[in-house]
């Protein structure tokens, strides 16, 4: 047998090393050969969370496989779970590894646009009989960036049979009705959470709305308010229905939505999606007929509700394959057959003036009530316009985590959050 | 000319391509991260400023002193915990415990780290967990400061403890059982032949053992992020989670990688103990 000396095995490892450079440096199947911005491009990516979330998965693959058949493309999905997505799509834009069109919660789109990589929708929008209200969650100064895919807001819904049972008759409406409604459905007992609100860092931002609710504007001009005196009060009576086991600890959307869903929740908050959401948990098929939207209780009768403006837009990364891209955020956005469609599935409002006026649409009871409940008063979050909102939020839920465990007053939490917060203001 | 290679550099030579990647993938991202520290830079707005050592002044000013303590109760409760069941697992095994539950006892290790920590998110959920259902109480396991870090303890303590016992029998199992037959005719019973045989064998591998699940404890992350991402208030915050907080949540690259430099700082004295050890 012939053996190798030295100088025959380092050519050999060299020639190997060669090798794996040259394919390491090939270009790869998933079309990175594709041209720059070309419409024609055959191949583009599509980032989504609502493909990772059960309730929604099958209805945005529809959309995707739909449009791949009608326009001979390959789309190639990539998802991450909502909690982690901002920092996973960041990261990935940032080290340019993000490509194609890319699902944003309205709220982060600041972070996004201010990395400078998102193409200009603006053409694609003119053409799409989109609502200005809707278009205006796409805008980033005075750019539309993105295409708004549903616009709604945040609110509270309840389970009208526990309330029933609870002896709850008709809605609440101030603080006052609403936490004695939550006082009756405690009583009820068996495992029941009265009000299944956030008290996990990661949606304590509900706290926004309350804390608007006692009358604190969360920004005046350029000034941050949170650890005024409304905002404290808003705090202090969170905490107050915390000690109390009117709200349930160690909860997030997502334990709350498995709670109301298994008829354990009299109350909690979402969006307009929790009617879908929660149908794809529930053991109890009749459970969306007794979910009822509700005005958030206001401080004294004849103040005006408080919510969350919420929605979700597409934007296109510029660059290779962004032209097809920008056209299927068109077509997931406002094709009325494809718009309307995808609202029967999840029950997601669309943008356009056409679908909204859809029978499909407007014969909806559940989402007419909640438009004319919640969203026709909801306001977007003042943080939303900085880049670094997801910061200031997180500032603010880890010290209203801070007064739930009893850890530190209110007055000194919110004072902290609001120093946190300053320099995060650009 | 045909020149040929001596051993020394035929050895560099082979030593390229590694040093190439360390290069590349370690000591390049090192340099650049602890410089970083020195800049006011922001993961998603471009440009950055030279700020010197404040981001560092910030730090010890306020945040890095309960991400310590933080870090310290949580290596030493998830170090302890596990060497003493694993510890008292091996001599369990070594003594003629059946040998087919050595392979039960690994099982929590074979599990993926993140999938174990989902089953006791589980367990621990306060409002549908198993174990409020088993105790027939409503605690907040995660929700509480008090009981979240013991949590967090339990669960890494779960994962951990099969290597432990695997490290410690595998040391046992090299032990003369001569020194053991000679000092029970010698008239001493279990707990001193422990004391007096087991023990001083031990001491090298165990002290070792230790140390390396002192050192990787000092630096883990997913447990703690799955199951409370720092929280309730930052009672779990390691500064693991908040190296990964401050630069991926808070996109604040300068503070986070000035947190990470004093991190690294503190585990170069716990390598260096670790180097001396091994080479002792």
């Amino acid at each position: 047998m012939e053996t190798l000396n030295r100088r025959a095995a380092f050519r050999l490892a060299g020639l190997s090393a060669l090798g794996a450079a040259l394919a390491a440096c090939a270009p790869d199947a998933a079309g990175g050969g594709a041209p720059k911005g070309d419409a024609a491009a055959k191949r583009f990516g599509f980032t989504s969370w609502s493909l990772n979330e059960e309730a929604q998965k099958a209805a945005v693959r529809a959309t995707v496989d739909a449009y791949a058949a009608k326009h001979g493309v390959r789309i190639d999905t990539a998802s991450f779970p909502y909690n982690e997505y901002l920092n996973q799509v960041t990261l990935k834009l940032r080290g340019g590894q993000l490509s194609g069109a890319v699902q944003l919660d309205i709220s982060w789109l600041a972070a996004l646009a201010a990395m400078g990589k998102l193409k200009d929708l603006g053409a694609q929008a003119a053409k799409g009989g989109y609502t200005d209200v809707a278009l205006s969650s796409g805008r980033f100064q005075d750019r539309q960036l993105g295409l708004p895919w549903t616009t709604g807001s945040i609110g509270l819904v309840a389970n009208t049979e526990v309330l029933k049972k609870a002896g709850v008759e008709g809605m609440p409406a101030t603080v006052e009705e609403f936490e004695d409604a939550l006082r009756k459905v405690a009583k009820l007992g068996g495992g029941i959470t009265p009000y299944a609100a956030a008290t996990k860092a990661a949606q304590l931002k509900d706290i926004l709305p309350w804390m608007r609710t006692f009358g604190s504007p969360l920004m005046e001009g350029d000034t941050i308010t949170v650890g005024d005196d409304a905002s404290v009060a808003a705090v202090e009576w969170y905490k107050k229905l915390y000690d109390a086991k009117l709200i349930a600890p160690d909860v997030d959307r997502f334990d709350a939505r498995a709670l109301f869903a298994q008829g354990k929740a009299a109350f909690y908050d979402d969006a307009v999606i929790a009617r879908g959401v929660v149908a794809a948990q529930s053991p109890d098929k009749s459970l969306t007929e007794k979910m009822a939207p509700l005005a958030r209780p206001v401080l004294k009768a004849g103040d005006q509700p408080q919510a969350l403006l919420w929605g979700h837009v597409i934007v296109v990364v510029d660059g290779e394959g962004s032209d097809a891209a920008a056209d299927f955020a068109s077509y997931a956005t406002s094709d009325t057959a494809t718009v309307t469609a995808f609202f029967e599935k999840v029950k997601l409002p669309p943008t356009t003036t056409a679908g909204l006026a859809d029978p499909k649409v407007a014969g909806d009871a559940f989402t007419t009530e909640w438009t004319e409940k919640i969203t026709k008063t909801a306001t977007p979050n003042p943080f939303w316009r900085y880049a670094g909102y997801a910061q200031i939020e997180t500032a603010i839920a880890e010290q209203v985590q801070a007064v739930l465990v009893g850890q530190s007053p209110a007055k000194d939490a919110l004072a902290r959050a609001a120093e946190t917060a300053k320099p995060l203001q650009k | 000319m045909n020149r040929r290679l001596t051993d020394g550099q035929f050895a560099w030579l082979l030593m390229v391509p590694g040093l190439a990647l360390f290069l590349a993938i370690i000591a390049y991202p090192l340099v650049s991260a602890l410089v970083t520290g020195f800049f006011e830079q922001s993961l998603v707005l471009p440009g950055r400023a030279f700020v010197g050592l404040d981001n560092f002044a910030d730090l010890l000013g306020g945040d890095f002193w309960p991400v310590l303590r933080n870090t310290l109760v949580f290596t030493l409760g998830a170090t302890i915990a596990p060497f003493v069941i694993g510890y008292a697992l091996a001599l369990a095994l070594d003594a003629g415990l059946p040998g087919w539950l050595r392979g039960v006892f690994l099982f929590p290790w074979v599990i993926p780290g993140v999938v174990v920590s989902f089953l006791w998110l589980w367990i621990f959920n306060a409002n549908y967990g198993v174990l409020n259902g088993l105790l027939g109480t409503h605690v907040s396991w995660l929700g509480a400061p008090a009981t979240a870090m013991i949590a967090v303890i339990v669960t890494k303590t779960w994962a951990s403890f099969p290597w432990m016992m695997v490290m410690l029998l595998a040391g046992l199992q090299t032990m003369p059982k001569e020194l053991h037959e000679a000092a029970s005719v010698d008239g001493a019973g279990a707990i001193r032949r422990f004391r007096s045989v087991t023990v001083p064998h031990m001491r090298a591998i165990a002290g070792i053992a230790f140390l390396l699940e002192f050192i990787w404890n000092f630096q883990h992350f997913d447990t703690i992020y799955v199951l409370t991402g720092g929280g309730p208030a930052g009672a779990t915050k390691t500064f693991a989670v908040a190296v990964y907080d401050t630069a991926f949540k808070g996109f604040d690259l300068g503070h986070a990688t000035a947190l990470g430099g004093l991190w690294m700082l503190l585990l170069l004295v716990l390598m260096a103990f670790y180097l001396r050890k091994e080479n002792a």
